[in-house]
């Protein structure tokens, strides 16, 4: 399958997200080098939250959604061997998602909406930043409804056929994503949006903060889910290898799925406008999610110690030095998997209703997510690149060692700079600060960790202009060289005959998640209609 | 690298990932003592807010 728009579409949309990115990593490093007090010339509260504001932004929302969507369009295209459906539409959604892109820009730049991604009220920002906003996830809306709609033709013209893997997986992300998206849609359309226009003069907190938990942390997953996908479909291909189980990863994408969405108290452990009933619940629900990241690290390191195997290496864990650690696919899912460990971890700990207590809104908790974001996730998209990049230009990948170089720089600067973080957590700092204007002992003992931060920044932001480097200079490389590879799925290891219905589509899970989430947040919603709550005024613009 | 005969490559596909299992269960156990660690060793000595 060689549809030309689905190459476009994939180029474009990831253009657009490694440009966010990189912009966000110059802003990452002036935030570390601001946020540790030892540069006076940088000090500066309203540039840094101007700042940390845009790098959030760009990284979770801009990054994320675009490379998402033109890693779906291509997935979709190749896996199903059909052109993407209505690609008016698909281009009428990147124009969108973009223009909202340009909109939400213009206030953060200029300081008018310094309210951090998660823009809790009553922090107020400039009414076009909830604009772009919103146009970006309407954007978004446009790929899901794509997605969802190949899907659903394919398995109508395929009857008792199994849709590939790679497709179940991308429009189980796109389903999981109209849900996660409904909450923060919620928020905005009946609460953020007529305060920031000044149709209303106060704002229940309780309730935004509780739609916005809706999206919070599934939000998360939808980032990952490609990795994943990666992970699954094709680390194997290229390790030399097969898929160990092909029924395995669909029940782990459904598990996945379905648990990640009714979840997202842990974020509101310590908030008044919840009983600790429901948080007790969703706490709950954030340890079942660790059953798929399992049954995911037990498929793929399977189907990795199967092709160590095959390449000679022998004993318990002898295939690890045979596997083909020069593929970047191969050295990005192993170091990927690291990080996950360790975030994985730091991530039970956060969901740990008492300890949470312990770390809740200090610097552990951006430690924890940049490792697992920035790290476990973001490594898979360069992996991803990387891959695709010789496909969709036609071109040989400008250099592998170099590729290699940039993603041990990138897990070497990402331990550097999160490990401190989560120590700088346990003694006590603060997230969301812009510097320690105080001098006492406990302060001054930060200061060691604050400098092994700057220098994990350093090598993060020298490996993310790497990146960059061998994108432009794969794609507008001169050389006539002309790349001729195709995509490649991988075989699962035994063939996949008699697929039960449930793991083969995705109507039943819908219902499935449909109850779980009005279980879960039904009443925790319905109560602000019933009980006295307060309001609060704009604090902002 | 070694070309392995067909017989050797069947026995490999067919069994067990013996070394994924013990690798898991290092990963499993070990999370569970760190969280352990971290409940027993940092959190409850910090004692109660006052």
């Amino acid at each position: 399958m060689n549809d030309n728009t689905a190459k476009n579409l994939a180029l474009s949309h990831m253009w657009v997200a490694f440009i966010a990115f990189i912009l966000a990593c110059f802003m990452g490093e002036y935030q570390v080098l601001e946020r540790s007090g030892l540069f006076e010339i940088l000090s500066s509260p309203t540039v840094y939250f101007a700042s940390v504001s845009t790098h959030g932004v760009l990284m979770a929302f801009v990054l994320t959604t675009f490379f998402i969507m033109g890693f779906g369009y291509y997935t979709a295209s190749t896996s199903l061997k059909v052109p993407v459906w209505n690609k008016q539409l698909a281009w009428g959604g990147f124009s969108l998602a973009l223009l909202g892109t340009v909109l939400a820009a213009i206030p953060l730049l200029t300081g008018f909406a310094s309210v951090m991604y998660t823009f809790y009220p009553p922090i107020q920002a400039a009414f076009v930043f909830y604009l772009g906003a919103t146009l970006l996830i309407v954007g978004s809306w446009v790929w899901c409804g794509i997605m969802i709609v190949m899907f659903l033709q394919w398995k109508q013209e395929n009857p008792g056929k199994t849709i590939p893997l790679a497709m179940f997986a991308t429009t189980m992300n796109a389903l999981l994503w109209l849900w996660t998206s409904a909450g923060v849609a919620l928020e905005s359309l009946f609460l953020i949006v007529p305060w920031s226009l000044g149709w209303t003069d106060t704002i229940d907190v309780g309730m935004a903060r509780t739609l916005f938990a809706w999206t919070l942390h599934p939000i998360v997953y939808f980032w990952l889910l490609p990795a994943y996908t990666a992970f699954y479909v094709f680390v194997p291909k290229q390790a030399g290898s097969f898929l160990f189980s092909d029924e395995l990863a669909r029940a782990a994408f459904i598990v996945l799925v379905v648990f990640s969405l009714p979840i997202g108290f842990h974020h509101l452990y310590m908030d008044p406008e919840q009983a600790k009933g429901w948080k007790m619940l969703h706490g709950v629900g954030t340890f079942v999610v660790a059953i798929p990241t399992f049954m995911t690290g037990f498929t793929v390191i399977a189907s990795l110690e199967i092709a160590g195997r095959l390449r000679g290496g022998k004993g318990l864990f002898g295939w690890i030095g045979s596997l083909p650690w020069t593929n970047t696919m191969v050295l990005s899912v192993i170091l990927s998997l690291l990080m996950l460990i360790f975030g994985g971890w730091g991530g039970l700990v956060n969901a740990s209703y008492a300890m949470n207590a312990m770390i809740h809104n200090t610097a552990w908790v951006p430690g924890h997510f940049h490792l697992i974001f920035a790290g476990t996730t973001v490594i898979m998209y360069f992996a991803i690149a990387y891959y695709l990049w010789p496909i969709l230009t036609k071109k040989p990948l400008y250099s592998n060692n170099l590729a290699l170089v940039q993603l041990w720089t990138w897990f070497i600067g990402m331990s550097i700079m999160t490990t401190p973080w989560h120590v700088l957590g346990l003694l006590g700092q603060p997230r969301r600060i812009s510097s320690v204007v105080y001098n006492n002992l406990m302060t001054l003992s930060w200061k060691p960790y604050e400098l092994l931060m700057i220098l994990g920044g350093l090598v993060l932001l020298g490996s993310a202009c790497l990146f960059i480097y061998l994108l432009v200079k794969t794609q507008f490389n001169a050389t006539t060289e002309v790349f001729e590879g195709q995509v490649e799925y991988a075989e699962p290891l035994h063939a996949v005959k008699d697929l039960p219905e449930y793991l083969n589509d995705i109507k039943l899970w819908n219902k499935v998640i449909a109850v779980f989430m009005a279980i879960s947040f039904g009443i925790p919603i319905l109560q602000f209609f019933f009980l006295d709550t307060y309001d609060s005024s704009a604090w902002g613009y | 690298m070694k070309q392995l005969s067909e017989e050797e490559r069947k026995k490999i596909l067919e069994s067990s990932p013996v070394g994924t299992w013990v690798l898991m269960l290092t990963v499993s156990a070990s999370m569970v003592i760190g969280w352990l660690f971290l409940y027993y060793g940092v959190f409850l000595p910090r004692g109660i807010i006052n």
